[in-house]
């Protein structure tokens, strides 16, 4: 185990600026999963770590010293990537163990080291195997066996489980914490897989055109995103998002969808007559009866199974779009007319012209402000 | 009135000399009813394309026939078949632009320009291709000219549509919208559709029937409830369902009012006699060894279940994947609400025998689902 710290880390290509003033610490034992599309400066910055590329700026710190000038071999760090990068030419075994011998340890202690870390994998019976022999479950399996196996204390994973199928990466998915556990490694996790970040992830890192956009444990990222994109890029139907002007009710304010009133707790008059884009995660709406105070008139497109939830593509009165998600097996419409409860405490608002997140308790302070 | 629109009796596919090349499809038999959406679903080589491609036209059967309505088509061009297709080397016309190459698919109905361009600029709504209309297939990207080639399919009125791997391209959060966008166009035309596709996420989402392969073999032909539910093998049962059915090799054993399973670790279920009916309890009670099967959404926890330890907890904002260690394996539990189960902790694990799937240990027959017959 180790500490890692970046600290305003600058990476230019020709004129282009991949990483931007980056600064990140990352816990003794943490496993924090940097999430974001491709090109938005994962790798780069995982490259950088391991001491395969330089930082134009910036300062890369191990264990609390200075790693930034020192050769990549020599920085303790074990690295596997998304397209295994196997010798072709080599056994299971001794791809494992090139990570072990330019260290010169002794043939019986890289054997022990390498059945080891080949047990816990499940490829002790392939290790003679050379890589063509091998299934792709395989090759990602001795790729991270060859990461593991000198028990470096800070770990890079780019993408391991991209090239492998839905089952499989399933499959590794409950297994890679229990993995990593053992090893007690730090981890930098890459993946543009939402839900690896949020099942692998101690805390997630969401950057966006070199930058971090956001940090955070997988609850603050998926119930409390910094701004529309980070909302869209975590969940399983994507977030509704709705073009709204919240106006001003009784009690707060509100919007209106099939012309029904749904209230927001939390906002005041401040973001009345504001262009807002309204966020309602597909799991938080229900269908429920006409009769219900409050129920929104809809229009059921169509019903899209999926094995855990239902997947319904509503209809508002006006034709927008809303996806309600619930649980597979529970009762609901399959065409024509229906309702829908929306949980106004359950919604985001974004500004529409920055995506950033309006939160309530936000323009509750302001609020106050302005009243003193 | 005659109600199928395509029908496939016997039909082999050999690449090589028949009977001694590779034989890619086996005696496939399927009937499909127009207005019917049907997903054939497997992994890369079991079939599924080289099936599709003998009703396209683009490949010759080896043997059988297909025929699109009351009409044997096994003998006749692609172009004489009338059906619309989507997919990999059928591309868009290079010289064309992504508003032609839809709208070309509507030469030779006759219609005005204007129904044409109304026409096109609808499906590209729908599909959000708006603003590529006047690109040309060069510029544009492969998701987009993926998408473009699916308006070019469902603009026509066709016998069929065949669509292979509609959506594999697209960007995960425009899928869940276009999945319910596509099939309401699909099912408000009576359009009839087949599309292959290795996800069965898509083909559940989209599909009336999924037409389960393997190895060249139709596995099962149902819907996606009944695949769920009724499982006609181990191969069905553990490749549709996600997260993966949780299976377990256990043994048999009758005692006057009980049916026990024993699994490892000396872990062993109990049941009453009248869990079951009476026809499976015969059928079970004949068998030493079995393999259960258990879907993860179905798995209890329950104080007086059979104790597993959490190894893993993960929260995915919509529901939350428990892996537990279970006789000698793993227990995979899935819940729609958050849970603080710590790991190392134990849990009661309670199978209720509604939800067991029991299967033959050699040929992964499914014997029984819940308290019925297979």
């Amino acid at each position: 185990m180790t500490t890692l710290q970046l600290k305003n880390i600058v990476k230019r290509y020709k004129s282009q600026t991949v990483l931007d003033d980056l600064s990140l610490e990352v816990a003794d034992g943490e496993r924090l999963v940097l999430f974001g599309p491709s090109g938005s400066g994962k790798t780069v910055l995982l490259r950088l770590i391991a001491g395969v590329i330089d930082p134009d700026e910036g300062r890369v710190l191990i264990g609390g010293e200075d790693m930034t000038a020192v050769d990549a071999e020599h920085r303790g760090v074990g690295m596997a990537f998304q397209n295994f990068a196997l010798f072709p030419h080599m056994s299971a075994f001794d791809n494992i163990a090139s990570a072990l011998t330019s260290r010169k340890s002794s043939k019986e202690a890289i054997a022990g080291g390498v059945q080891k870390v080949a047990k816990l994998l499940k490829i002790d019976h392939v290790l003679s195997h050379h890589p063509k022999a091998l299934s792709n479950g395989q090759k990602q399996r001795t790729a991270l066996a060859r990461a593991l196996v000198g028990s470096p204390p800070l770990l890079l994973l780019d993408d391991p489980l991209r090239n492998v199928d839905a089952k499989l990466r399933f499959e590794m998915r409950l297994e890679l914490p229990r993995l990593l556990a053992a090893q007690g490694a730090t981890v930098i996790y890459v993946t543009q897989d939402y839900k690896e970040a949020m099942a692998l992830g101690d805390r997630i890192a969401v950057m966006a055109e070199g930058r971090i956009r956001q940090i955070g444990t997988p609850a603050e990222i998926y119930n409390s995103p910094a701004d529309i994109e980070i909302a869209r890029l975590f969940g399983d139907p994507t977030i509704n998002l709705l073009d709204v002007v919240p106006q001003r009710g009784p009690d707060g304010a509100f919007v209106e969808l099939s012309g029904v009133r749904v209230r927001l707790p939390g906002f005041g008059a401040e973001i009345v007559g504001k262009e807002c884009v309204l966020g309602l995660r597909p799991e938080t709406i229900a269908f429920t009866e006409a009769s219900t105070l409050g129920a929104v008139p809809v229009t059921v497109e169509a019903e899209t199974p999926l094995n855990e939830k239902t997947v319904t593509l509503a209809l508002t009165a006006r034709g927008r779009e809303i996806l309600v998600s619930r649980p597979a097996g529970t009762p609901g419409p399959t065409a024509g007319p229906a309702h829908i409860a929306v949980n106004g405490r359950a919604a985001f608002l974004f500004d529409r012209a920055s995506g950033q997140r309006i939160r309530p308790s936000e323009v509750t302070s302001k609020r106050n402000g302005e009243a003193a | 009135m005659n109600d199928t629109a395509l029908s496939i009796d016997n039909v082999d596919k050999f690449y090589g000399p028949v009977d001694y090349g590779v034989h890619a499809v086996k005696r496939l038999s399927m009937e499909v009813k127009k207005g019917e959406i049907i997903a054939l679903l497997g992994s890369s080589g079991c079939g599924k394309t080289s099936t599709l491609r003998m009703i396209a036209g683009f490949e010759p059967v080896s043997r059988g026939t297909i025929s699109l309505g009351s009409r044997q088509v096994q003998t006749l061009p692609p172009v004489r078949r009338n059906v619309a297709m989507a997919f990999e080397g059928y591309s868009l016309y290079p010289p064309l632009t992504v508003r032609e190459n839809i709208g070309f698919a509507l030469k030779a109905s006759k219609l005005s320009q204007a129904v044409v361009d109304e026409k096109v600029a609808s499906i590209a709504k729908l599909l959000e291709i708006e603003d590529i209309l006047g690109r040309y297939p060069s510029s544009i990207s492969g998701g987009q000219q993926q998408r473009a080639s699916l308006g070019r399919a469902l603009i026509r009125d066709a016998a069929l549509h065949l669509l292979d791997e509609p959506m594999g391209q697209l960007e995960p959060q425009l899928r869940a919208v276009l999945r319910g966008r596509i099939k309401h166009y699909i099912k408000e035309r009576g359009l009839t559709a087949i599309l292959v596709t290795h996800d069965q996420t898509e083909a559940n989402a989209l599909a009336d029937r999924i037409a389960v392969m393997e190895g060249g073999v139709l596995q099962q032909f149902d819907t996606p409830k009944k695949i769920k539910e009724r499982p006609a093998n181990l191969f069905t049962g553990t490749f549709v369902g996600e997260p993966p059915m949780n299976v377990f090799e256990a043994s048999v054993s009758g005692s006057g009012t009980g049916i026990r399973f024993g699994l490892k670790d000396g872990v062993h279920l109990d049941y009453h006699t009248s869990d079951f009916s009476h026809p499976v309890r015969e059928a079970l009670l004949k068998r030493q060894k079995v393999v259960l099967g258990v879907r993860p959404y179905a798995v209890r926890r329950s104080a007086d279940g059979v104790t597993g330890r959490v190894a893993v907890n993960q929260w995915l904002g919509d529901q939350t994947h428990i892996a537990a260690d279970f006789a000698g394996g793993t227990m995979v539990l899935v819940e729609h609400d958050r849970t603080s189960l710590e790991i190392g902790q134990p849990i009661g694990i309670r199978l209720e025998p509604s939800s067991l799937h029991v299967f033959d240990s050699e040929s992964g027959n499914a014997i029984s689902h819940g308290e019925e017959l297979a």
